[in-house]
């Protein structure tokens, strides 16, 4: 609780009024001269329990009206459930998760789960440490620590606008400490605005202990969880899995993968308009979802055989959550998808080739170059969607290095095999061990089955993985993610943890028949290569799918790049859905579609993370619009009534007796 | 005898009052052993007018009391025996500790009981009755019952020289005149009676164990009785004990409810020591208690006892 005029506490001695003024007439009551002190004394101990009881109660209800009567004129304030706690903070660290989920809106009102929590935190903000504290907001999109200079400013940034990027929390709260252990903030108070989505929390992650701990060893810090965890009923979110143009010899029309997710377990057949905009030319098309999920695969949309790049939309009916109702795309001549095999060992490297060169998708073009170590110079890298690196670790400061970094960075992929000659050289945090040779093959006991390379296929039909035999293997060592163990633990295949959107594994075998199965089954490595070249192939092309996030659009210009649309700030470019252009290259922006995951953290689970940390959780819903903090002088004045009303009743006198009559 | 008393100290002796009352008799319930001849019964045949019994005769009787009526009937000899009247000892027992001063000044309890006592007294000595006075307080004042003007002038200057002080000494007062009056007497006792009810008792049956006739006025205020106050007090007590801060508003229930329990007390006393008791509250006026008093003594038409 938290006072606007707090001058007047010092005042608040004078509850003890009342006590004073009783011994005051202790002292000066009149004095009756009375014989009959037998009768006196004896009703003062049948009394005497009782008529002390009454007289505290009736001291202490005054004590309370003088109380309640001081702490109405201070104008108290608090929270819900009164979460504000005394005092003002030094410093006020505002971290605002504004991803995509948090667009769900209040259908009355159209409010977002973001601008009614920045709504009520500007406002109880505003009320309760005004412009005393410092006030820093960090949002997910950039993480880039902001001072505001006062709380409404909330309200007006484009900093606290809509996005419909996805939220790191941790890396949120990385930044609350970075900041905090660089400022120096003093008493800090960290508000966390964030609908509590698994996707964004990322409770499994490693980061959450250090985080904890290094929390922990702060003094004075408070987290305020202004959390908005209500699920939207009956949200329906549609996704683009692939875009394809297809031309035959008499009409040109786009293919499209798409997939229409209902959050409820309804299996109520829904009649469903879907409405396709294709260069601006918009059809409908009803369809009927009868599960939780709507499949089109392929789905065809007829397109003049003159247009061979644009862009299009699909759009479902309104719904609470807005951000997932729709889903850009665009499509162009699809790019060469091609792959360089650096290697001196062609007797490895030609299955790969082979596989890689081999066309999964008819309507592309496959090539694949395969180079020896010494010319790894000469990879084409705009062009190149995969590396296979079958040579020793390139020195870190070297500068191909560097080139390979920038390579994952800019979303391709790169596959590392095994050397015959170790090297302590890493990368990504991974590097080669020795080799073993067993007795006899070694089969898989595990592999990521529902992601990455070895994912069952769409249908849901897994790959042979279980059958692969390997009878060499090099061992994985340092941090990463493990795809496929062996028997006994041992890791085969890993995925460093390399940050942004290029992915880069390391294969603990080769696919020669002297080291394993692979090139002579064929189908897991067929597989398996095609799924990288295609990841990496994501980012080729003029024309490209891509996630909304701050470096989504690259690090250049901002300006350059035009929006299909209503114009947008420069700077929200890369975090809002939608087309957008620059000079031939043309993008579309979208979710990322983990948002669509509708899974919360539980009281539970965020006690749990924040467990050993002064911390405060206020669940709120955006139809509630109590503000979060309070004057709650009617609470005192209804204390005040309350009191007096009894001091009334325990001061009434008892009802007269009849009157002795005692003559005889 | 009205000639020896100095009128300024008998200020509780009204001739209006004591004139009126003249012509009612101060009778004792039970017999009484005087030394003279008076208008009560005595315990002893005597030669009044009034029959009692026949006897059969025994030597040594005085034979000037044989009924030579009846010898020549039946040829024994049978004694006549007539009542004996003979005059009563009042012994007037004023309670004169702290409380006994209640009231307004001029109008307290104690002034209340020194008239009805002094008029008593004057009544009873008028009668030819003799008259004592006993103070039930800290200094005792024992003056033993005598007839005659100059004895009773000496009890109503001790009675108007009383003062009601220190705390109460009832109890042992009234066993020390258990003890103390030898022969039978009417003892009035004049109090408030706060003291326990049992404790009381047991001083009433001494005296009733000494064949007294006892009457006692019960001086009560009607604000003692009410506890009709309505602000907080400090209340001073009159004997000289601690003072009590009380909320009428708090005790006031409880208060009524000690007193009429005290008062049941009180009457259960009254009936199992047949003392003639009377509860007299102060705006009573006085000359009507005795009156009623009085009236109440008057033998009944057809009554033996």
């Amino acid at each position: 609780m938290t006072f606007l005029v707090p001058a007047l506490l010092f005042a608040l001695p004078l509850a003890a009024l009342p006590v004073v003024i009783h011994l005051i007439h202790l002292y000066r009551r009149r004095q009756v001269k009375w014989a009959a002190m037998m009768f006196l004394r004896m009703a003062q101990r049948m009394n005497k329990g009782l008529s002390r009881l009454r007289q505290i109660l009736i001291l202490t209800c005054r004590v309370l009206t003088v109380a309640a009567i001081l702490f109405v004129i201070t104008r108290p304030m608090a929270g819900g459930l009164l979460g504000l706690t005394g005092g003002v903070p030094d410093t006020v660290i505002i971290l605002l998760d504004r991803s995509a989920s948090m667009e769900q809106q209040n259908l009355a009102t159209a409010t977002s789960k973001r601008a009614a929590g920045i709504a009520k935190l500007s406002q109880a903000l505003r009320d309760t440490v005004g412009t005393r504290s410092k006030l820093v907001l960090i949002e997910n999109a950039r993480l880039q620590p902001q001072l505001l200079d006062k709380p409404e400013s909330l309200i007006d940034l484009p900093l606290t606008g809509p996005t419909d990027t996805a939220a790191d929390v941790p890396a949120l709260l990385q930044g609350a400490l970075d900041y905090i252990t660089t400022n120096q903030t003093g008493r800090t108070d960290v508000w966390v605005l964030s609908d509590l989505r698994q996707s964004d929390w990322d409770s499994a992650s490693g980061r959450w202990p250090a985080l904890r701990s290094a929390f922990a060893s702060l003094k004075g810090l408070r987290f305020h969880l202004l959390t908005y965890a209500q699920p939207a009923a009956g949200n329906l979110s549609v996704s683009v899995q692939r875009i394809v143009r297809n031309e035959t010899a008499d009409k040109a029309e786009l293919l499209l993968d798409l997939r229409v997710t209902r959050s409820s377990t309804s299996h109520e057949p829904l009649e469903l308009p879907l409405r396709f905009v294709v260069n601006n030319v918009s059809t409908t098309v009803k369809m009927e979802m009868k599960d939780s999920q709507l499949v089109l695969q392929g789905h065809a949309i007829p397109i003049d055989k003159t247009t061979k790049r644009g862009s299009g939309r699909v759009e479902l009916p309104a719904d609470a959550s807005p951000s997932d109702n729709v889903y850009h795309f665009v499509f162009d001549e699809p790019a060469v998808l091609q792959s360089v095999i650096i290697s001196d060992d062609e007797s490895e490297a030609r299955p790969l080739q082979a596989a890689l060169e081999a066309a999964a998708d008819p309507t592309r073009k496959y090539t694949s170059t395969l180079l020896p170590p010494s010319r790894a110079a000469e990879i084409p890298w705009d062009d190149t969607a995969l590396i296979i690196w079958h040579a020793p670790l390139p020195k870190a400061d070297d500068l191909i290095s560097r080139q390979l970094m920038n390579h994952l960075t800019a979303g391709r992929t790169i596959l590392f095999l095994p050397v015959e000659s170790a090297s302590a050289e890493a990368f990504g945090g991974l590097h080669w061990g020795s080799w073993t040779t067993g007795s006899k093959p070694a089969t898989l006991e595990w592999w990521r089955n529902d992601a990455g390379l070895l994912a069952n296929t769409r249908n849901g039909t897994a790959l042979p993985v279980g059958e692969l035999e390997v009878t060499r293997r090099c061992d994985i060592l340092g941090e990463g993610t493990p795809l496929a163990r062996l028997t006994g633990s041992l890791p085969l295949l890993m995925r460093a943890d390399i940050p942004g959107d290029g992915n880069a594994w390391f294969l603990g075998t080769l696919p020669g028949s002297g080291s394993s199965s692979l090139a002579r089954d064929g189908v897991v490595m067929f597989a398996m290569l095609h799924r990288a070249l295609n990841e990496g192939a994501r980012s080729l092309g003029k024309a490209q799918q891509r996630e909304a996030s701050a470096t989504a659009l690259g690090t250049g210009d901002l300006t350059l790049w035009k929006r299909q649309g209503p114009a947008i700030l420069s700077t929200e470019q890369p975090l809002r859905a939608g087309i957008l252009e620059n000079a031939d290259k043309l993008v579309a922006l979208n979710r990322p579609l983990r948002e669509d995951s509708p899974e919360t953290l539980g009281p539970a689970a965020i006690a749990e993370l924040f467990a050993g940390l002064d911390h405060h959780i206020i669940e709120d819903q955006v139809e509630n619009e109590t503000s979060l903090a309070s004057e709650i002088w009617r609470t005192f004045i209804f204390i005040m009534a309350l009191s007096l009303l009894i001091e009334a009743l325990l001061c009434m006198p008892a009802r007269r007796d009849p009157q002795l009559s005692p003559s005889r | 005898m009205e000639a020896n008393m100095p009128e300024s100290s008998r200020t509780f002796l009204d001739p209006t009052v004591l004139s009126r009352l003249m012509a009612l008799p101060l009778n004792a319930r039970h017999a009484m052993l005087g030394s003279v001849s008076g208008r009560h019964r005595s315990p002893v045949r005597g030669s009044s007018l009034e029959f009692a019994q026949y006897r059969k005769y025994v030597p040594g009787d005085d034979t000037r009391r044989l009924d030579w009526r009846t010898w020549g009937r039946s040829d024994r000899f049978y004694i006549k025996e007539f009542e004996a009247d003979t005059n009563l000892r009042l012994c007037l027992l004023i309670d004169t500790s702290g409380s006994m001063n209640y009231g307004p000044a001029g109008a307290t309890r104690f002034e209340y009981a020194r008239k009805l006592a002094g008029t008593l007294g004057y009544v009873a000595a008028q009668q030819g009755d003799a008259v004592g006075l006993w103070s039930l307080a800290e200094k005792p004042v024992e003056i033993p019952a005598k007839r005659g003007a100059s004895h009773l002038g000496l009890v109503l200057d001790q009675m108007a020289s009383l003062q009601p002080v220190g705390d109460t000494t009832l109890l042992t007062a009234l066993h020390d005149a258990a003890e103390k009056i030898r022969q039978r007497a009417l003892v009035i006792i004049f109090s408030d009676l706060f003291v326990p009810p049992a404790e009381l008792k047991s001083a009433i049956q001494h005296l009733r164990f000494r064949k007294h006739d006892i009457a006692v006025f019960h001086l009560l205020d009607q604000q003692e009785l009410d506890f009709d106050f309505d602000r907080p007090a400090r209340f001073i007590d009159l004997e000289g004990g601690e003072a009590v801060l009380a909320d009428p508003s708090l005790i006031a229930r409880n208060y009524r409810e000690a007193v009429r329990q005290y008062m049941h007390e009180i009457d259960d006393l009254v009936r199992t020591t047949g003392m003639d008791y009377h509860r007299v509250k102060l705006h009573e006026k006085y000359d009507d208690v005795l009156a009623r008093f009085l009236l109440a003594r008057l033998e009944k038409k057809g009554k033996s006892s």
